[in-house]
């Protein structure tokens, strides 16, 4: 275990590694365009949804439900079913970090839209305002750190997930395991795996980061769960 | 590619044991292995592995089929993965029987190997093994590696034989399974024997549908595939020549634990590799990957017409 | 893509194997994931220091690619069920020791207190009131243990186990959709019906709970 970590050290701070078409920047800039992209899809796709139900209460079930639906996809079946039928390109890639990700944002996003105190949305409405000004003035900004938590769980899924971008001939830090476990190379595996798991902790803090920030002012006026 | 002599197959054949007999003698991985001319026993029954490509489950399978019809109770576990993790499960004990093939074997185990006729090969593999692990004689099927570029890029770059690829340097993309990179019948050996240096090394398949995909899609221009593989003919692909002999002689072998290997394991396998040609073998793999038969299906099917087992 | 209904009929057999062995890994891992958690998660609740470790330690190992997981543990117990057990039951550990943390911080205070005025011992205090009350979040923690897992078992396919995954590495390398479609469904109706099962123990287990919303 120790030489393992120790030959880690040197595969890390390697110049060699680090440069080329098949360096460690190059595999870092694949694997986080992979992940974010993935991520903005699923967020576009997601929040909609997430919103909608959250504020008309219709198909609650569906998004209550679907996070365990998401959890249930087994991805690896997933990418060879849009390989086998899109042959080789980056759709299976995308369609199943995407289908992994949307899930969590919906339910978050919908379980933060029914965490808002009704009389505040009463309240809103009793001074005059529209259904959409209720929606986005109030609902959406009120809702907005559950949404956050769960863009940042799927953030995270994604991040180690894309690793399977490898299996389907592309690159990410997943080269690194795949190749690894085909050479049965442990220092090569052990590392895509460290670097994976930095890459998902660094966005995380990220996040949270800009998430303490936005909210930094604002006053609870969630229902005490 | 590569010549088979009888000669060479009659000389190994009768070489392998005596060099086996003083291995087993000597150490066997797990202490239960005896000494003796056959070292092992198959009693208990043993477990064979197969690597992540269906020629080599439908190997396993044939092996399960003649050892049962001897007899021997079998276990096939397919697909597991490259031969850098089936070799070491075979020295843990998890897996106590492979099929293998000769001169990649050899080259895995002794990267400077410089055996290319198939007797010398047996015995450099027999002295290059591990203790606890022998090989049994060869069989009469083989499975080379194949350097393949598609008919158009053979034809743009003037193409015919691995030693053209040098004229290319930094320009042509290969694409093979993971390990190839790092191995002597790959990308090592085509740098040091015909000194090519590619623009880019494609991490893909063992002649499966990643480099199959990607050689049609022209994302590589050479593609390392397996010279059993009914595509090559199907597309018109290229196979070049190897004038260096780069690739050596690929017959099958079955690799097997000390502890387990009798006589009763030799003679079955044995029968196996005299009856069971290059051409059997290439139709066997065109019915589980173009036909979609089970690879088992497929091997009792070929073992029962063959006289080799009267399992259905 | 074309669907092959004949291949699913002669596989029955082979089907049912798979399924089984596929659902004897997650379940194995989910056991032992309890084993493992319930004495963490009570040593977390009562050891604050500990708790921010555990449960950091915890997060972090979510972050790592379960393929990973699977390959780093070959040299520790090689091509075996154990090694997908084990890599699976890290996973499950995250899940598991963070509800139960969170189930037994729910439990009131003055609930605690009461136990004590009455004279109870606090491991009976723990056996007979804390992990009772603390019993539904832990279930929906062994809920998502559990759905999780059996989604998980198919990435062991990369060394040689998996159950019903193998049915995913099988179709990609014969370009034949119908095992991985067969696989696909078959994983998520295990999950579905696992999960189901699970809510049916719950309120078995919290009766108090079922007269609490039949009231509300």
């Amino acid at each position: 275990m120790y030489e393992l970590f120790k030959d880690l050290g040197a595969w890390l701070v390697s110049g060699d590694q680090w440069g080329g078409a098949d360096g460690i920047a190059q595999r870092l800039a694949e694997h986080l365009q992979y992940s974010l992209l993935a991520t903005l899809i699923a967020a576009a796709i997601a929040l909609p949804v997430g919103l909608l139900i959250g504020h008309t209460g219709r198909g609650a079930f569906l998004a209550i439900n679907l996070s365990s639906f998401g959890r249930a996809l087994p991805t690896v079946g997933l990418v060879v079913l849009v390989f086998l039928a899109s042959g080789l390109s980056m759709w299976p890639v995308y369609i199943a970090l995407v289908a992994l990700a949307v899930p969590s944002i919906v339910t978050n996003t919908y379980a933060g839209m029914t965490a808002v105190d009704p009389e505040v949305k009463d309240a809103a409405r009793g001074q005059g305002m529209r259904a959409h000004q209720v929606l986005f003035q109030v609902e959406l900004p009120l809702a907005l750190p559950l949404i956050m938590t769960g863009l940042r769980l799927a953030l995270i899924q994604v991040v180690a997930t894309a690793t399977i971008a490898a299996y389907v001939s592309f690159g990410g830090l997943g080269r690194y395991v795949f190749d690894g476990l085909a050479q049965r190379d442990l220092v090569q595996v052990l590392g895509g795996a460290v670097l994976v798991a930095l890459v998902a902790v660094v966005l995380d803090l990220a996040l949270s980061g800009l998430q303490r920030l936005l909210f930094r002012h604002r006053p609870s006026t969630l229902k005490s769960a | 590619m590569n010549r088979r002599t009888l000669l060479g197959g009659l000389f190994a054949a009768a070489a392998v044991p005596a060099v086996a007999a003083c291995s087993g003698g000597i150490t066997s991985l797990d202490g239960q292995g005896s000494g003796g001319s056959g070292g092992g026993s198959s009693k208990g029954g043993l477990t064979i592995g197969t690597a992540n490509f269906t020629e080599n489950q439908v190997l396993g399978y044939l092996y399960a089929a003649v050892l049962e019809a001897a007899g021997v109770r079998t276990t096939v576990r397919a697909n597991l993965g490259t031969r850098e993790i089936l070799i070491p499960a075979l020295k843990g004990g998890d897996l106590d029987l492979l099929p293998e093939y000769q001169g990649a074997l050899l080259h895995y185990l002794d990267a400077k190997a410089t055996a290319t006729e198939e007797g010398a090969m047996q015995n450099a593999l027999a002295l290059a093994l591990p203790a606890g692990l022998q090989i049994l004689p060869y069989g009469m099927a083989e499975d080379s590696d194949a350097f393949a570029v598609t008919r158009e890029t053979a034809e743009k770059y003037g193409l015919k034989s691995l030693a053209d690829l040098a004229r290319h340097d930094g320009k042509l993309v290969i694409g093979a399974a993971p390990e190839v990179k790092k191995r002597q019948v790959g990308a090592v050996g085509l740098k040091d024997v015909y000194g090519v240096e590619f623009k880019e090394f494609k991490s893909l398949d063992s002649s499966g549908p990643l480099v199959k995909g990607a050689l049609k899609k022209g994302d590589v221009d050479v593609a390392n595939l397996f010279t059993t593989d009914t595509d090559i003919a199907a597309n018109h692909w290229v196979v070049l020549t190897d004038p260096k002999n780069l690739v050596p002689g690929q017959h099958i072998v079955p690799l097997i634990a000390d502890r387990k290997a009798d006589s009763t394991v030799r003679k079955a396998l044995a029968r196996l590799g005299n009856v069971l040609t290059t051409e059997h073998l290439t139709e066997l793999n065109r019915l589980v990957d173009k036909d979609k038969k089970d690879p088992e299906d497929v091997a009792n099917d070929y073992a029962r017409r063959h006289g080799l087992s009267k399992k259905k | 893509m074309s669907f092959d209904w004949e291949w699913v009929g002669s596989h029955r057999d082979d089907l049912a194997t798979l399924t089984v062995s596929h659902l004897q890994a997650a379940l194995t891992a989910v056991l032992l994931g309890l084993l493992i958690s319930l004495p963490l998660a009570v040593l977390a609740h009562r050891v604050r220091p500990l708790r921010g470790f555990l449960l950091g330690l915890s997060n972090v190992l979510f972050t790592i690619p379960s393929i990973a997981v699977f390959v780093l543990l070959l040299p520790v117990s090689g091509l075996t069920r154990t090694t997908t057990v084990i890599g699976l039951t890290i996973y499950t550990l995250v899940v598991l020791l963070r509800n139960t943390v969170e189930g037994l911080d729910s439990v009131p205070q003055k609930t605690k207190e009461a136990a004590k005025a009455m004279g109870t011992r606090p491991l009976r205090t723990l056996l007979t009131v804390e992990l009772p009350l603390a019993l539904p979040v832990i279930m929906a923690g062994v809920r998502i243990a559990t759905v999780m897992s059996i989604s998980l078992v198919s990435v062991a396919t990369y060394i040689g186990d998996g159950g019903l995954g193998q049915l995913f590495t099988d179709g990609f390398q014969r370009n034949f959709p119908t095992p991985v479609i067969v696989g696909v469904v078959l994983t998520l109706l295990l999950a579905l019906v696992a999960d189901a099962l699970l809510v049916g123990v719950q309120r078995l287990l919290t009766p108090w709970a079922r007269t609490r919303t039949r009231k509300a």
